[in-house]
C-alpha cells in the first residue's frame, strides 16, 4: 500500500527519553518535519519545523523550558499554543499574537512519542498495550521504503510462529513489537517495545541493537538496488491571512470565550486570586506579559485584570484581585459570589502594556495589587536570563500578594512593606537613577504612585518614551460638559457630540463598530488617531508627551478644547 | 609569552583551538590567514611555518605547533590545570588519541562535503556525504549507549576531553556539507552538551544551546 501524505494513524515519532528538557528533538513524519520539544512542565510540543519568520529549523532553536526561541532571528512561540509571543524589532513591541506555528497531535504512552499527520483518528495505542509495562528499544533509522522495512521485520520470525503483521506499519513477533515509523517514501524508523523490564537492560539493549543493525544493512542494500521511491511532498498551508495580520483594530465587544473557575483562594491579606482555565481541559490563548482580559461578571459589569502568568503558561489564567470596601460592585461581586465551579466568559487576552525586551535595564515598579502584570514581566524576563530589578511596595498590615510566585524568580526582588509616602519616594528615586539609554521602567499600582513614580522618573531625566504605566482605573472625575463635532476621515461622516455624551456613545449610535473596554480613559483600548483639532484629555493612559502631541486620544473620555476634531476612524 | 594562532575564522579546525583556549581562559594572538578563496595556506611564507600547507598552526614558548589534534593536546598538557581534558591515565589517553583520529575521519568526510558545496572544492559530494553518514551512525550508537551507562561524552563518564572538542565542529557544520543529523538523536544530544560547557565560544554556524535545566 502506498503511503498516503494525509494518512491519519498514529506513530511512534521519538522515545521519551530523546526530549530530556532543554533540547528540541528534530522528527519527520510523512515527509513533515517536526521540532519536537518537552517543556519544564512536562508537556510534549510536536510543531512543523520551521520558524514562520524565514524558515529556520525550529529544532535548531533554543527551548528556554516555556518557549522555544528562534536560533536566528529571536522569534518566540509559546509552549502548548505554538503562539508566537515575541517579534523582536516589531512595532510595539506586540506581534499579532493569534500568529501561531503548525502544531500536529502528540500523545507520550509506552516511553514512545506518538503523532500523527492529522487529528482524523483519537489515539488508541495498539491492542494489548495496556496495562503492559513496556521497554523502549533503541530506535534504528533505515534508509529504505517503510513497507519493505516492515516486511523485513516480520522476516525475522521463526517459521512455526510467524509475525503478526498488525495495523499501522507494525510486527509483532513474540514479546516484541516493532513499530515502523514512516518518516519518509524511502525512509523509516524501526522503534521496538519489549513486554516487560528486561534483567540486564544494558545487555538485551545491545542485543537487539546488534539484530536490528543487520537487518537494516540487509534492507539498505536491497533498497539500493531498486529505483528510489518519489519522495512524499506534504502541502504546506499557508498561515491563514486572519491569523497571520494583526488583530483587527475594531475587535467587537462581547468576542468571549467561557473559562471555569478552576481555584479561588484568599492570596494574602486583601487580595483573592483566581485560578480561570478552559472548560474541556485546552489551553487558553496566547499571551503577553503585561496583557490583561476582560471579566464579564455576574452584576453584567465588565473588569479589567491582569494575567500573572509566565511564558507558555496556558493552562489557566491566574488574576488577583483587590477587595476594596469602597468598590463600585466589581471586585466585590467577584470577591463575594463568584466561586470555584463557576463559569464565566472573558475575552482574549488584550496587551495595551507591552513589555520591550531589548532594554539594557528593566526596572519595575509595582504598588499593591499593581503587582499582577509586573509578575508576569518578571516571570518572562526570567525565563529569558535578562536582568530586571522588581520593587514591590506594600501598605502595612497588608502581606504581599503572590509571595512565593516571588520567591521563585531569579531576578532582584525588593519589598518594601509600610513605607511612608516620602520613604516610597526616595526608594524609587534611588531604584531609578540617571536615567541612561535603553533603560525603561514600567509601573503599576494606585492613581497617586503611578504619578508620583513618573515625576520622580522625569526628573531624574527619564524621557517619557522609557517611562511605561499601567493604570487600574482612571480617578479623575471627568467633565462631559463640552459639545463639539467630530469628523470622521476615513468613513466620511460628520457627528455631533453633544454635552453628556461620549464620541464613543456617539459613534456607536452611529452605527459604527469601534473598539473599547474599560471605558473610563485606562486601558487604552480605543486609541484613536486625531488628524485635526485640539483635543481635551482626561485619560490617564496616555504619557505627557503623546497628550501634548494632540495627535491620538481616547475616545471614551476625551473631549475637545476646539469646535471641530477630526478622527482618522 | 602570548600564544599566536594562524587562524582562518571559518574553519572548524581552527575553531577547535579557539574554542579550548577559550575554555581554559588563555590569552592569544591571531595571524588571519586567506585560506579561501586567497589559498594563503599554501603561500612560502606558510609553508615555511608549516610544510604540509595546514591550518591551524600555534606559536607558543618558542614551538611551532600543526595539527589541530595534536595542539589541543598540547594546550590540555601544558594549560589544564585540572588534568581532566587529557588524562594522563594510559587508557584513556588511548581512547583520547582513538577518537582525535575519528576527528581526522570526520574532516575527511563532512568538512570535505562542506568545502565542496560552499568553497568550491573538487570532492566526490555523495561520497563524502556517506563517509560522514557511516561515522555519525557508529557515534549515534557509542553516545547513545553512554547516556544509558552515565557517561555523557565521549571518552570520560564525566568530563568533556580533547576528543570532544576535536570531533565537534564538523558535527555541527555538517548541514553546510547536506549532511542532516536528524537520524542521529543521541548525537544532536551530545552538541548540546559541548555547547552548554563553560568557556563555550561560537563561530559563524555554531551557536550556543540554552542553559540546561
Amino acid at each position: 500500500m502506498p503511503l498516503s501524505v494525509s494518512d491519519p494513524t498514529w506513530y511512534p515519532i521519538a522515545s521519551s527519553e530523546d526530549l530530556p528538557f532543554r533540547h528540541v528533538y528534530q522528527g519527520q513524519l510523512l515527509g513533515r518535519e517536526l521540532a519536537v520539544w518537552r517543556a519544564d512542565d512536562g508537556n510534549v510540543n510536536a510543531w512543523e519545523n520551521r520558524c514562520l519568520h524565514r524558515g529556520v529549523r525550529l529544532s535548531i532553536g533554543i527551548n528556554e523550558g516555556q518557549e522555544l526561541k528562534c536560533q536566528y532571528h529571536g522569534w518566540r512561540y509559546a509552549n502548548r499554543s505554538a503562539g508566537c509571543t515575541y517579534i523582536p524589532a516589531h512595532p510595539a513591541d506586540a506581534p499579532a499574537r493569534r500568529i501561531e506555528n503548525r502544531k500536529y497531535p502528540v500523545r507520550e504512552a509506552y516511553g514512545l512519542i506518538w503523532s500523527a499527520a492529522n487529528d482524523d483518528l483519537p489515539f488508541t495505542g495498539f491492542p494489548g498495550a495496556e496495562g503492559g509495562d513496556w521497554f523502549a528499544l533503541r530506535p534504528m533509522p533505515v534508509n529504505a521504503r517503510p513497507g519493505d522495512v516492515v516486511a523485513g521485520l516480520a522476516g525475522l520470525a521463526p517459521d512455526d510462529q510467524p509475525a503478526d503483521v498488525m495495523q499501522g506499519l507494525s510486527v509483532r513477533l513474540g514479546n516484541i513489537v516493532y513499530f515502523v515509523q514512516p518518516v519518509d517514501a524511502d525512509r523509516a524508523v524501526i522503534r521496538g517495545l519489549l513486554a516487560g523490564k528486561p534483567a540486564d537492560p544494558i545487555a538485551t539493549l545491545r542485543h537487539y541493537n546488534e539484530g536490528l543493525t543487520k537487518l537494516r544493512d540487509r534492507l539498505e542494500k536491497a533498497a539500493a538496488r531498486k529505483p528510489v521511491p518519489e519522495k512524499l511532498s506534504p502541502i504546506f498551508e499557508k498561515v491563514s491571512a486572519d491569523l497571520a495580520s494583526m488583530p483587527d483594530i475594531a475587535i467587537p465587544r462581547g468576542a468571549t470565550l467561557p473559562v471555569v473557575v478552576k481555584r479561588k483562594w484568599q492570596n494574602a491579606d486583601g487580595v483573592v486570586s483566581f485560578e480561570l482555565a478552559d472548560r474541556d481541559g485546552r489551553h487558553l490563548p496566547t499571551f503577553q506579559p503585561g496583557a490583561h482580559i476582560d471579566l464579564h461578571l455576574p452584576n453584567g459589569l465588565v473588569r479589567q485584570y491582569s494575567l500573572t502568568n509566565g511564558p507558555g503558561d496556558l493552562m489557566s489564567y491566574v488574576i488577583g484581585v483587590k477587595q476594596e470596601n469602597a468598590s463600585k460592585g466589581g471586585s466585590k461581586v467577584l470577591v463575594e459570589s463568584v466561586r470555584a465551579g463557576d463559569v464565566m466568559a472573558i475575552s482574549e487576552p488584550r496587551n495595551n502594556f507591552p513589555l520591550r525586551r531589548d532594554a539594557a535595564r528593566t526596572v519595575l515598579i509595582a504598588g499593591g495589587i499593581g503587582i499582577t502584570p509586573l509578575l508576569s514581566m518578571s516571570r518572562f524576563l526570567d525565563q529569558s536570563r535578562l536582568p530586571y530589578e522588581l520593587h514591590y511596595f506594600t501598605r502595612s498590615g497588608e502581606s504581599a500578594a503572590f509571595s512565593s510566585e516571588l520567591t521563585a524568580l531569579h531576578g532582584r526582588v525588593e519589598r518594601h512593606v509600610g513605607l511612608a509616602r516620602d520613604a516610597i519616594r526616595a526608594r524609587v528615586s534611588q531604584a531609578l537613577g540617571p536615567y541612561e539609554f535603553a533603560h525603561h521602567v514600567y509601573i503599576c499600582g494606585p492613581g497617586a504612585m503611578l504619578e508620583m513614580v513618573q515625576e520622580v522618573a522625569s526628573g531624574l531625566g527619564w524621557p517619557d518614551e522609557a517611562v511605561h504605566f499601567e493604570y487600574f482605573q482612571n480617578d479623575k472625575i471627568i467633565d462631559q460638559s463640552s459639545a463639539f463635532d467630530i469628523e470622521l476621515a476615513r468613513s466620511a461622516m460628520t457627528l455631533h457630540v453633544p454635552a453628556g455624551k461620549t464620541i464613543l456613545e456617539t459613534m456607536r449610535d452611529a452605527g459604527l463598530t469601534v473598539p473599547s473596554s474599560c471605558e473610563q480613559g485606562a486601558c487604552g483600548t480605543c486609541l484613536t488617531t486625531v488628524i485635526e483639532g485640539e483635543v481635551d484629555h482626561q485619560d490617564v493612559y496616555l504619557n505627557k508627551t503623546e497628550k501634548a502631541s494632540n495627535s491620538c486620544m481616547m475616545t471614551c473620555v476625551s473631549r475637545a478644547k476646539s469646535g471641530r476634531l477630526v478622527l482618522d476612524i | 609569552m602570548t600564544i599566536t594562532l594562524y587562524d582562518f575564522e571559518l574553519s572548524g579546525n581552527c575553531y577547535k583551538l579557539r574554542l579550548m583556549m577559550n575554555i581554559l581562559n588563555l590569552a592569544y594572538e591571531v595571524v588571519p590567514v586567506d585560506f579561501f578563496p586567497g589559498r594563503e595556506h599554501k603561500s612560502d611564507w606558510f609553508l615555511r611555518l608549516n610544510p604540509f600547507g595546514q591550518l591551524p598552526v600555534l606559536q607558543d614558548d618558542g614551538l611551532t605547533l600543526s595539527d589541530s589534534g595534536a595542539i589541543l593536546a598540547y594546550l590540555a598538557r601544558k594549560y589544564d590545570a585540572s588534568g581532566l581534558w587529557f588524562p594522563k591515565d594510559a587508557a584513556v589517553t588511548a581512547e583520547i588519541l582513538r577518537w582525535h583520529a575519528i576527528a581526522d575521519d570526520i574532516t575527511a568526510t563532512a568538512s570535505a562535503a562542506r568545502l565542496a558545496l560552499g568553497y568550491d572544492y573538487d570532492f566526490d559530494i555523495d561520497k563524502t556525504q556517506k563517509g560522514a553518514h557511516r561515522i555519525f551512525r557508529i557515534i549515534d550508537e557509542h553516545l547513545w549507549f553512554g547516556e544509558k551507562q552515565g557517561r555523557d561524552w565521549l571518552c570520560s563518564p564525566a568530563h568533556p576531553t580533547t576528543a570532544d572538542i576535536a570531533c565537534f565542529p564538523y558535527v555541527m557544520l555538517s548541514e553546510e556539507g547536506g549532511i542532516s543529523r536528524q537520524d542521529y538523536p543521541a548525537l544532536r544530544r551530545w552538541t548540546d552538551r559541548v555547547r552548554r560547557v563553560p568557556g563555550f565560544t561560537v563561530m559563524s554556524g555554531i551557536f550556543p544551546a540554552g542553559p540546561a535545566r
